[in-house]
This record gives C-alpha cells, structure tokens and sequence, in this order.
C-alpha cells in the first residue's frame, strides 16, 4: 500500500535496485538517498529497474537525473530498465526525453549491456 | 482574658494545649461548611476557602487570615486561600513541614501561637513584610491525616485566649473535612477533564477531507466519566483509506491513556502500509508487551474505491453495518480475533468485502448500543433499524446518535466512524491539502473520474500526469512552512476535458531545470495550458480533447 517499493540486491559489481509503485515528489528525494546510499563505492554500477513502476512524474525525472550524475562522479554507471510498454514511457514522451542510451527492456538485458561495455 | 495552656516549642513559639471542654461559640461557625453541589468545581472550592477565612477573620477581629494545604509529594505546605495577606496565594508560597510557623504547626500537629512576630522562627516573609505582630495557628486534620494548616494574624500586637482558639479550633474542625472532601472532588474533577481534554485531543477533531470518500465521526464522553474509545482515519500511500474504531476495556484516565497509545500503534501500523489483519496483529503484539493491564476491541477497515472492497479485520469488536446507496441496513459477518492484548495473535482474519458507491460503511462502538438487560443481537437490531434510510455517513451517524443516546447522555462513551465511496460526479472537485503526500489521492481519484467518463486509457494517463504536475507545483510552490489548501476541479464539456488546478499562494515561474520540465510535460499533455496569477492565488487552466489527435 506504500506509494512505492525498493528492494535491492548485490550481484558481484553490480548493484540491482527494484522499484515499484509511484515516484512522484513525495518519495523521490527519499528514493534517492536511499539508492545512493545502498550503492557502494566497491560497486561498478547500479540496476535501476523501473519495470513495475506505475506513475513517474518530474520528479521521479528528476531523481534519475540527479542518480546518474551521482553515479558517474564517482566513476560508476547507471543502467535502467524500461520496458517498451511501460506507462513511464509516456512521461519521458511528454518530457521530451530520451534515455535510450542507458535503457534496457529486460533486467537481462542490462546486465548483458553492462557486461559488454 | 484567661491564659492559654502551654508548653514551650522555643524560638517566640509555644504549642497550645487544648481543653475539651471549653465551649465555642458553634453555631457561629454552623454554617461555615456548605458542600452540597456534588459537582464542585475550582472556582466553587475557592469560594469555599474564602468564605471561611472571612468568617474566621470576623469572629475573631483578626487582620489576616489564611489557609495552606498539604502537598503530599512535596512534603509542603502550599498556600491556598488568604485574606490581609493575599500575596501568600498568589506568590504561591510554599513552606517545608517542620521549618517556620506553619510548618511547626503541621509537623508538631498543634495549635502554635507566636506572640511578638520579631523575635520567633518565621520562614515566610510576608508575614513580617505586612506587619503581622501576632500569629496564631492550628493544624487541619481530618481522620488522622494532616491535612493543611490554618493561621490568623493581628497587625497590632496581641495575645490570643481560649475563645479564640476554640472559634479557630472549632473552625479547623468544621472546616478540614469539607476541604478535604472538596478537594478530592476537585482531583477526580480534574481527573475528568484531563482525561477528556486528552480524549478530544487525541481525537481528530475534524476530519480531513480525503478525496473520493466521505467521512463522518461522532465521539461523546460518557456522561460521568471518559472511556477508551477511539475513531481514527488513515489517508494511505497508493489512494486507499483506513478507518479504524476501538475501545479500551475500563474507564477514566487509565482507558484514555491507553486508547492514545492503542490509537497511535494502530495509525503507525497502518501508515505504513499493512494490511488490516497485519496491522491488528501487530498492535495486538504492541498491547500484550504493554506494561499495564491493555484490552481493547478494535476494527480496522482498508476502503479502496478503485476497486470497490472494503478489507476489514475485527480485534473482537461489533459487526460493521453497511447501508446500501438506499438505505438499507445489512450487518456484515467478520470473522473475529480474539480482543487486542487479551494474548498473543497467531493470526488474525480478514474479510473482503464489496462495497460501491453510495453506499456507507458504519463504525461502532458498544457504547452507542449496549442497554443493561437488553441482550446483544437486541441491540445491533436497534441500530440497524435506527439507521435504516440513511444515505450519508453524516445521516448514519445523525440517525444512530439521535436514535440510540439516552437525553441524560450515554452511560459509556461512544465513537462512530462512516465512509462513504463518492459516486463519480459529473463535475469533480477537490479541495486538499497542500501536502505531497496529497498527488497520490489526486491521481487516483481523477483517474476513477477520467474513467467514469468513458476517456481512454491512453489520454486519461496523460491527463493525470499533467494534472499531478500543476498539483505538485501548487504544493511546491505555492505556500510556506504552513500549508493550506488548493483544489482540483474537472469537467467534461463537449468532447473537451476542462481542469483547473488552484491555490492561494503566488506563482513562482518554475525555476530551474527540474521544475520547468514540470510545466514542459504539462504543456505537451494538454490542449491548452493558462496560467492566471493574482494577490489571491494561482489557477492553472488546461483543456485536453478526449478524441485521438
């Protein structure tokens, strides 16, 4: 019944952070934190799947954002995970964002991505 | 004059010895004690007090008069009523038993007159300040128990015989039982209004307005003394509702305490988002590790009014009653848990329920139906017909209170909580709370609207992103630390989607790129997007045709 759910796992080098729910200006900020503070600097990049995430409004935009710019200071890497039909697509749509780049369908797939990179 | 027996107490005081036998002038003082009003209240005890310093000062032609009471925890003695000297009062002086006039008085239990106040052991001084020469004084005492002190004083220098001392013994006499009798009226008084005080308190006195339900409650204090019982609704992450009803076993200030702490455990529970029987079984953990005796029944209700049920799990309280959008009445069978705190939970059950629009769920405690004598089922059939054609919570609740409490109020106390799911208007409106929290219950509602309205998928999902993004600017925006309210109107008018989202706070143009990219998705999401700003707030009006572009 929370607006939004983390779960995380350490896979090797790789942190796998799990997000469902909302993302919105209520949690985000909090969401952050909390993503920054799970990914060890040992850590070479972060899994951010994003697959049964529901609703992602600016600030969850925002909040991304604000991860990957964390992560790449510090020299690690963030992979997202957005499935073609997920409904956040439409939120990136409107934004006028592309995140191709970094984005996955699968969570196979971005390991798969970062393995080769 | 004839001269007092005494023996020497040292420093200017000697104790007064006392003889039964000397008569005083009684029924002087006959009448210096009315208690009749049971309900004594502070201003009545006072009045009490003062009277009889008056009548004590006239009888003996003293300047001053004054009475201290004992405090216990202290071990003071704490001036209570004055006359001549009503600095002592409200200076609130406060005298340790066995040190100075008073406190040889209350420590030795006897009468202590001091003749010249210059040469004895006076702790307080304003005694000296106001000039008192002499002093006379003798111990309150009622069945054994000291229970103050009461002293008269002469601004001229005096010696005080026999009759005066019998008139100030006879007074003590009279007096003490009277002002200890007021005074534990005046305890358990307090004791009430505390507990009372801390009952509304804890209560919320309004409820919130959450949007897509209505909600009435009504709470009534026994009419002698408080209970435990409790309402309490919960705005929940995701658009769901919890209402919660419970009643702590006992009464006065013990059950009211514990129902705050019940009450709070139950909303923490909630908030965080457990189901109904995970939160009752958690609070049940909570009540058991209490330290003091807890028993407490207790419903707790999940309403999600996207899906239409109703999750409710029942800690050993009365059946829920839900009135249908007609009126009538139907008793819901939840299966039962035992009572919170009663042991350890295994596992508590929990019944679904459908519940649409229109259609009300009835919280209640057993205060609003229990009548000696009357058995149960008896009484759940009262309510039920008590409430039958009630279409709103607030009628339910009206019906119920108006149908079911006794004119001379309740014998216990009373909580009644209901809900109602909105039916979906033809023109939605909102008026919320500037919280972020709030996005969640906006989007959730107008996407029941949105549907109700037959708007595709597709369209009604870029709507409520648009609209979230104006509501998360008025929230961020648009006040300060204090928070207000902002609403959200929708209407459908042709093939045409109008919302208008407005506050009282002044626009900010978005700053930086976080916030601008807000009103960049709102303007890619709508038709048409305005902005209109003045000194009484912010309205964001946008429209957004329902057919594909």
């Amino acid at each position: 019944m929370s607006l939004a759910r983390l779960k995380l796992a350490q896979e090797g080098p790789v942190v796998y952070a799990n997000l469902r729910g909302d993302i919105d200006m209520s949690n985000a900020d909090e969401l952050r934190s909390e993503l920054s503070a799970m990914t060890p600097n040992s850590a070479l990049s972060l899994i951010l799947d994003l697959t049964e995430v529901d609703y992602l409004d600016s600030a969850g935009i925002h909040l991304v954002h604000r991860l990957r710019e964390d992560l790449r200071a510090s020299g690690q890497r963030l992979q997202l995970v957005i499935p073609e039909a997920s409904m956040i697509n439409a939120t990136l749509r409107l934004a006028g964002l592309d995140w191709r780049d970094d984005t996955a369908e699968t969570a196979d797939a971005a390991r798969a991505a970062l393995e080769h990179s | 004059m004839s001269a007092l027996p005494t023996r020497e107490l040292g420093a200017g005081q000697v104790a007064l010895e006392l003889d039964d036998s000397i008569t005083a002038p009684a029924e002087q003082l006959r009448d210096l004690v009315r208690m009749s009003d049971p309900a004594l209240s502070e201003l009545e005890f006072d009045r009490l007090l003062d009277e009889l310093l008056v009548r004590v000062k006239g009888l003996l032609g003293v300047d001053t008069a004054a009475i201290l009471l004992y405090d216990h925890p202290t071990n003071e003695l704490v001036a209570r009523a004055a006359k001549g000297i009503e600095e002592e009062v409200e200076q609130g002086v406060r005298i340790p038993v066995g040190r100075g006039f008073a406190g040889r008085i209350a420590k030795e239990r006897v009468a202590i007159f001091i003749a010249d106040v210059d040469h004895a052991d006076i702790m307080n001084p304003i005694l000296r300040q106001k000039g008192i020469r002499s002093l006379i004084g003798v111990p309150l005492i009622v069945e054994g128990d000291l229970i103050g002190v009461l002293h008269v004083g002469s601004l001229v220098p005096r010696t005080f015989d026999l009759r005066d001392l019998s008139v100030l013994e006879l007074a003590a006499a009279r007096a003490a039982p009277a002002i200890e009798r007021g005074r534990l009226l005046l305890a358990l008084e307090r004791e009430h209004r505390n507990a009372v005080m801390m009952q509304r308190s804890l209560l919320p006195g309004k409820l919130g307005r959450i949007a897509g339900v209505t909600l009435s409650a009504r709470y009534l204090p026994a009419r002698d003394e408080v209970g435990g019982d409790w309402y309490d609704m919960i705005e929940l992450r995701g658009g769901q509702v919890g209402i919660a009803i419970g009643d702590v076993v006992g009464h006065g200030l013990a059950a009211a305490t514990l129902m705050g702490q019940l009450r709070t455990a139950l909303r923490a529970y909630a908030i965080d988002g457990n189901s109904p029987s995970r939160t009752l079984e958690l609070v049940d953990r909570f009540a058991v590790n209490l330290d003091q005796q807890a028993m407490a029944t207790a419903i707790y209700a999940v309403v999600d009014s996207d899906e239409g049920v109703a999750r409710i799990a029942s800690a050993g309280h009365l059946p829920p009653v839900l009135l249908s959008e007609e009126g009538e009445p139907r008793v819901l069978e939840i299966p039962l848990a035992p009572p919170l705190g009663a042991f350890r939970y295994k596992q508590c059950p929990e019944a679904e329920v459908q519940i649409s629009s229109g259609e009300t769920l009835l919280l209640y405690t057993d205060g609003l139906i229990e009548r000696r004598g009357v058995p149960l089922p008896h009484s759940i059939r009262e309510l039920v017909h008590a409430v039958r054609g009630a279409r709103t919570p607030e009628d339910a609740c009206l019906m119920a209170m108006d149908r079911l409490v006794p004119q001379r109020g309740p014998g216990d106390d009373i909580a009644v909580i209901a809900l109602q799911i909105d039916p979906v208007d033809d023109v939605l409106e909102l008026e919320l709370r500037a919280y972020p929290t709030t996005l969640a219950r906006v989007r959730q509602t107008l996407g029941r609207w949105l549907r109700g309205h037959d708007v595709e998928r597709e369209i009604a999902a870029e709507i409520t992103i648009a609209v979230s993004e104006a509501c998360a600017n008025a929230v961020e925006h648009a006040y300060g630390p204090g928070r207000g309210m902002f609403t959200v109107r929708a209407e459908q008018i042709g093939a045409t989607i109008h919302v208008s989202v407005m506050d009282q706070g002044q626009w900010r143009a978005p700053r930086g790129e976080h916030r601008g990219r807000g009103l960049k998705i709102m303007r890619a999401a709508m038709d048409s997007l305005d902005v209109r700003s003045n000194e009484r707030g912010t309205e964001i009006l946008m429209t957004r045709g329902v057919n594909r572009r």
